[in-house]
């Protein structure tokens, strides 16, 4: 599904990901860990031009959104992102920050169907009323609240909420937009200890029906227990990949060693 | 003091009696007009002058647009308001063959200069959000200026609201010059009922006295706003 290519960032003269390949599958899980400064989140910021690839291209579902010429807006629907500090809309509240996206970018689609069948023979097939949409983005973000056993909080303002209320909220949020794929930037390092459990259950039930994502963590016992690729990245580079069983019994790189023997 | 009670006694005549008070009611009508028009053009003009700037610029047209706008900025900051509403009124407006009236252009001119001021003081805003919520609006697919409109922005205001608040006053209290291009404001309503009496004692400080009650009555509208506007901070 995605598929990256000598994927190479700089910021100015300082290289970041120095040429980095995989390729990613559906329904895979890819936990990616590696020291502070490895540039693992740059590598996950890289796969939704969150930050702009200096080098090497990026195949999602068979375009190279690396190219500065696609429409990144278009894919980016189709890549959920779940942040390290929430970043949920501040001036939104909880059931707003998850319809935002869907109604908002539904609507502007409706709106250049419309336009465009003015001038056009064969009318586009137009399905749904704004007011449909609405109400249909209201019914899944409910759902999704009430999955997530928020629905009490849906219109309350995040500033409101616990980190980890917050971080399954962004989580859903991102659901809302029933993307491919979900990346995690270190979704759990600015929990209290006591919240990184439900964020990381939520994950899981997320994993277990299939989802395809891309983590970056410091929780080795997620990556293990839920992962089934983890990736190690070192100055910029993969520098070892293997299934989770392998990858924590038989370490070969020496750096992963040295790594794995401090954080375990 | 019976000299000053004299003095009111020949102010609430021509007040009352020479149509002072349309005078007056026509110079607050004007002022207000000015301030508020210049104020909602300044917003305007700022807020895209903001968000212009804050375009990450490794592109040549973002860059190109910077240095316009900051040319813009530092030719509308640079000079003195009387001196703008001169030059438009008696230097621009005769090339382009315009024929508006000076309210009209004190509303335009104030619109720009205040843009300018007001630009810098949402950049400062927008900047005070933390970038996060640009990221997280553009993860989900909404394109920059989406982001800016229905997330960034609205946090921003909520921040500068204060400072907007003091720019509205300072066009309040500016407008005092308009006089220059023939615009008649609080100011040359007083200056007609002095002029009548040859007294200008009482007048002026009528006139101080409503140029006070006005911004402190903006005052207490900001502070409502800012008030209804605090519902997202912090546990309602």
């Amino acid at each position: 599904m995605i598929d990256v290519i000598n994927l190479k960032k700089s910021f100015g003269d300082t290289e970041v990901l120095t040429g980095i390949n995989i390729k990613i599958n559906k329904g895979d899980i890819v936990a990616v860990i590696g020291p502070s400064g490895s540039g693992k989140s740059t590598f996950l910021r890289c796969l939704n031009c969150m930050e702009d690839p200096t080098g090497g291209s990026i195949i999602f579902n068979g375009v190279d959104i690396a190219d500065m010429r696609v429409d990144i807006n278009e894919h980016r629907r189709h890549m959920g992102m779940v942040f390290q500090h929430f970043n949920l809309f501040n001036n939104k509240t909880v059931l707003e920050n998850i319809m935002l996206a869907p109604v908002y970018l539904q609507c502007q689609d409706l709106k250049k169907a419309k336009r465009a069948n003015l001038f056009r023979k064969e009318k586009l097939p137009i399905t749904k009323t704004k007011q449909q949409i609405k109400e249909e983005a209201k019914e899944q973000a409910m759902a999704l609240l009430k999955r997530i056993g928020l629905e009490d909080k849906a219109d309350v303002y995040p500033s409101t909420l616990s980190g980890g209320q917050k971080q399954r909220i962004a989580i859903v949020r991102s659901l809302a937009m029933n993307p491919d794929v979900i990346l995690f930037d270190e979704p759990t390092s600015a929990l209290d200890p006591e919240m990184v459990g439900e964020v990381l259950e939520l994950m899981k039930e997320l994993a277990k029906e299939g989802m395809t994502m891309v983590v970056v963590t410091h929780e080795m016992g997620f990556a293990k227990e839920v992962a089934n690729r983890v990736v190690f990245i070192d100055e910029g580079k993969i520098k070892e990949e293997n299934s989770p069983q392998e990858f924590f019994a038989n370490p070969k790189d020496e750096r992963l060693k040295d790594f794995l023997s401090k954080v375990l | 003091m019976g000299n000053f009670e004299q003095k009111v006694k020949i102010f609430t005549e021509i007040f009352w009696q020479e149509n002072g008070y349309i005078k007056v009611l026509e110079g607050l009508q004007n002022t207000l007009l000015i301030a508020i028009a210049g104020l909602l053009i300044g917003i305007v003009i700022g807020t895209l002058i903001a968000t212009a700037r804050v375009i990450p610029k490794y592109k040549l047209l973002p860059r190109v647009l910077n240095s316009i706008c900051s040319f813009y900025v530092a030719l509308f900051r640079g000079t003195p308001m009387v001196v703008q509403l001169l030059v438009f009124y008696y230097v621009l407006l005769p090339i382009i063959g315009l024929k508006i009236t000076g309210v009209q252009v004190a509303m335009l001119v104030f619109g720009l200069n205040s843009g300018a001021y007001i630009s810098e003081i949402m950049r400062s805003g927008i900047q005070s959000v933390d970038p996060g919520q640009m990221e997280a609006g553009r993860a989900v697919g909404l394109s920059f200026g989406t982001s800016m409109m229905k997330i960034v922005i609205p946090q921003a205001v909520k921040n500068i609201l204060p400072t907007l608040g003091n720019e509205f006053v300072s066009l309040i209290k500016e407008t005092s010059v308009v006089s220059f291009v023939g615009a008649a404001d609080l100011y040359v309503a007083f200056n007609y009922i002095g002029s009548n009496s040859y007294e200008f004692m009482v007048p002026y400080l009528v006139m101080a006295l409503i140029y006070i009650a006005l911004v402190l009555v903006i005052s207490l509208l900001i502070k409502l706003m800012e008030r209804s506007l605090k519902k997202s901070d912090r546990r309602n």
